[in-house]
């Protein structure tokens, strides 16, 4: 039955993400963006709180949930700041590929690291599988006998200054997808200048220096490894889309509440419809994202035969969104809005660098697009 | 639970009414937007098959007590049943979908407003003897998105008002067999001097003077009406003197007549996700039966169609929301007034979109252009898409008490 009530369950999570996001998160985001880094009093109240671990398995000590659940969460703790959300440690987007194969002889170390230390290191997850690139060619991942030679330099991702492994989903040098789980041997992080956002994330880009793979490194190749990375692409498309539209929520509410105080032409400027029409919009398309999200979350959970169309779909709407309201906001605000005295400049720049960051929109909407047009072909790894 | 799979029942309303839809309505829509006319036998048939249009998630005369019964023991599912089926009989032609037999916009104030003995007499004349409409009367030509303003007066008379004013762009107001009107009883007091009048067709003083000539909805009638010295008795009067006898609690006839949007507005949105839905899948045909399978216009139509898809299915979720809160009993009026926004405007863009993939072709005999003609006035009737912002913009900041 069409229902849009959250589970009691998922209404209490909620309250108490979006009351720490408020409260805790949002008053250190300045201060985590210049320190390049989440300070470690956030890292330990999200741990108690039991934030950092909702996607890995319970079998690993994680909370398990599912997505539609995890997306309320999520969107609601990126409603304090999205920057200090993306820079939390751990296994990052990996904790997908660990949800869909926890026992995967290959993930036991990391399993093991992240137990006996009580802390989870941190993950890079490097999706390199679309062969049409550009510079696919800075990474290289060669196939060499049973195992792989990893080339070259990754594109920037999220939690790589400090990672400890990286997981690399890849189209190799044949043409065949695999999956590779590497400990920190034969590769260094290079940390790049990084001005625009998510400051705090991480960001840097990792270089390999013809590291072996051997055959207790990979995870999964061939057709395994295609639906592996789908279903894994898929779960992190909605997870991403729904931090998105929590910093949406975020730049919305702000507008309204600065435009309904501030004054112009003896009046405030929420009477003028420039204004108010600008904020409804903004509304309009917070609202779009956010069910779009919610569709993928549950369709992607079952894994249901239209996963794939509804998770590019939410991705896409969710950064075209999320340019838009950010931009908004800041528009809105106008002058004050430029100045880091207010929040919103930060998060239009983080909003700006999650959307590089995680796909570029209008490849999302041609693979979707492609899809339509040709419902028989399994569009897997692009 | 958060969840977007439909009841069983719904899945059933909306496999049949689609049956009904793609084999009775869609083989007449060109024809019958050609003609300017809906053929009346078509109407007798659909009226004897018991197949009306429920602008409103209410059934008339005896039916409710029945469902007042059942709704006890399950869940009410009535408005998100009304946007499912309501989107699958546009799918077929909205035109013709519009002239379907039933109250139309005229039941949700009827049934909202008027009395047990009103409810009684206006909602169960839609018998399968013969076809029959109501209709809503609000617009004026000096009053459309304001309609505070209207200037149709009804002055007391011993037994009953005497109505004068004109009223246009009424849905079947010509064939209806009765029509709420609304008029003010002094335009001095605002919102305060605003009733609501059924007034019955046949009623002395009170004729059909035109039927509009209109860009699109061609088959569906919207009419003119013409109120001079048209006295329309007491029991006439919706909800009766005491429904504006409270200053305080009781709805004004101007509240009636907002109150009707939030039910109304869902279903017209879900209106024009139907057509939007028609277009896509008409141009889904084309192009993949005539475009080339790679290269440039490959990857410009794999671009739109994805956008179409994704628009429809964003503008269906808001409408769902709108309709699932109007079932659970929470005020619905931004989301109402949001999902109306957006498939009303997307709607548009949407078969311009399928224009475009067609090309010149698609201005010869082909559905897409005439679902065009016909989805404008989904972003303008039932509030414009500008009063949408502004029912939605007025929501977002009276949390901060401000009025905008």
């Amino acid at each position: 039955m069409i229902s849009f009530r959250p589970t009691e369950e998922e209404q209490a999570f909620k309250e108490m993400a979006k009351n720490f996001a408020v409260e805790t998160i949002r008053p250190v985001a300045r201060e985590c963006e210049e320190n390049r880094q989440v300070n470690e009093e956030i890292v330990k109240q999200i741990e108690e709180l039991g934030f950092g671990t909702l996607e890995l398995p319970e079998s690993w000590g994680g909370l398990e949930l599912p997505l539609i659940t995890q997306v309320q969460i999520l969107q609601s703790l990126s409603y304090g700041d999205l920057g200090v959300v993306q820079g939390l440690p751990g296994a990052g987007d990996a904790a997908s590929l660990i949800r869909l194969i926890p026992d995967h002889p290959a993930l036991q170390g990391y399993k093991e690291a992240g137990q006996s230390s009580g802390a989870w290191p941190d993950v890079a997850f490097i999706d390199a599988t679309n062969p049409d690139d550009p510079w696919l060619a800075d990474l290289q991942v060669k196939q060499d006998g049973n195992g792989y030679i990893v080339d070259g330099t990754s594109q920037p991702v999220r939690l790589a200054k400090n990672a400890q492994y990286v997981a690399i989903a890849a189209t190799d040098s044949e043409g065949e997808p695999v999956v590779l789980w590497l400990d920190k041997t034969g590769w260094t992080v290079l940390e790049g200048d990084f001005r625009l956002g998510l400051l705090a994330a991480g960001l840097g880009r990792i270089q390999f220096s013809e590291v072996n793979a051997g055959a207790n490194q990979i995870i999964a190749r061939g057709s395994e490894a295609e639906a592996l990375i789908t279903n894994v692409l898929n779960r992190i498309y909605v997870l991403q889309a729904a931090k998105e539209v929590g910093i949406m929520e975020a730049a919305l509410d702000y507008t309204v509440e600065y435009t309904s105080n501030r004054k112009a032409f003896g009046q405030e400027i929420a009477k003028f419809q420039g204004v108010s029409f600008t904020v409804a919009d903004m509304a309009f398309e917070t609202r779009a994202a956010n069910h779009l999200v919610y569709l993928a979350a549950t369709t992607v959970e079952s894994q249901s035969k239209d996963a794939a169309g509804n998770a590019l779909r939410a991705i896409y709407r969710a950064h075209r969104a999320a340019r838009f309201v950010t931009d908004n906001a800041v528009q809105m605000l106008g002058g004050h809005g430029f100045v880091q005295e207010f929040p919103v400049e930060k998060w239009m720049r983080d909003a700006q660098a999650q959307v590089a960051l995680y796909g570029r929109e209008r490849d999302f909407l041609i693979r979707r697009g492609e899809q339509i047009m040709n419902p028989a072909k399994k569009e897997v790894a692009r | 639970m958060i969840s977007f799979e439909l009841s069983p029942q719904q899945k059933q309303i909306k496999e049949l009414v689609h049956w009904f839809a793609k084999n009775e309505i869609r083989p007449i829509a060109m024809e019958a937007d050609k003609n300017e006319k809906v053929p009346d036998e078509w109407l007798d048939k659909v009226n004897k098959m018991g197949i009306h249009l429920n602008a409103s998630s209410f059934t008339g005369g005896g039916k409710k007590k029945e469902e007042s019964n059942r709704s006890k023991k399950k869940e009410r599912e009535s408005n998100r049943m009304a946007v499912i089926a309501t989107e699958e009989m546009a799918w077929g032609c909205p035109a013709i979908a519009l002239s379907l037999p039933g109250a139309g916009l005229g039941g949700p104030p009827v049934q909202s407003s008027g009395t047990p003995e009103q409810k009684e007499r206006f909602l169960s004349i839609f018998k399968k003897d013969k076809p029959r409409w109501g209709a809503y009367a609000l617009t004026e030509p000096e009053a459309g998105s304001d309609a505070s303003g209207i200037r149709t007066t009804a002055t007391k008379v011993d037994g009953g008002y005497i109505l004068n004013g004109q009223k246009i762009f009424i849905t079947n107001g010509g064939r209806a067999s009765w029509t709420v009107v609304f008029a003010t009883i002094d335009r001095n007091l605002g919102r305060a001097g605003h009733r609501a009048f059924v007034v019955e067709k046949g009623t002395p003083g009170f004729t059909c003077t035109r039927v509009a000539k209109k860009m699109g909805l061609r088959a569906n009638e919207t009419a003119e009406l013409l109120f001079e010295d048209c006295f329309v008795p007491d029991e006439n009067l919706l909800g009766g003197e005491e429904l504006y006898s409270s200053k305080d609690n009781k709805p004004s006839g101007f509240k009636v007549a907002m109150a009707t949007f939030d039910s109304t507005r869902p279903i017209v949105a879900a209106m024009a996700i139907g057509i939007a839905r028609a277009a896509y899948e008409y141009t889904l045909d084309i192009v993949k039966k005539e475009y080339p399978k790679h290269g440039r216009l490959y990857h410009e139509a794999t671009e739109l169609l994805a956008e179409m898809e994704q628009d429809i299915i964003a503008a269906r979720l808001l409408t769902w929301e709108a309709a699932w809160k109007a079932d659970v009993g929470e005020a619905n009026a931004k989301e109402a007034a949001i999902c109306k926004a957006v498939a009303g405007k997307s709607a548009l863009d949407i078969c311009s979109k399928g224009i475009e993939l067609l090309g010149p072709v698609g201005l010869d005999g082909h559905l897409v252009e005439k679902l065009y003609r016909d989805v404008k006035v989904f972003d303008i009737f039932e509030g414009t898409n500008q009063v949408q912002h502004l029912v939605t913009a007025r929501r977002l900041y009276a949390k901060h008490d401000l009025y905008v």
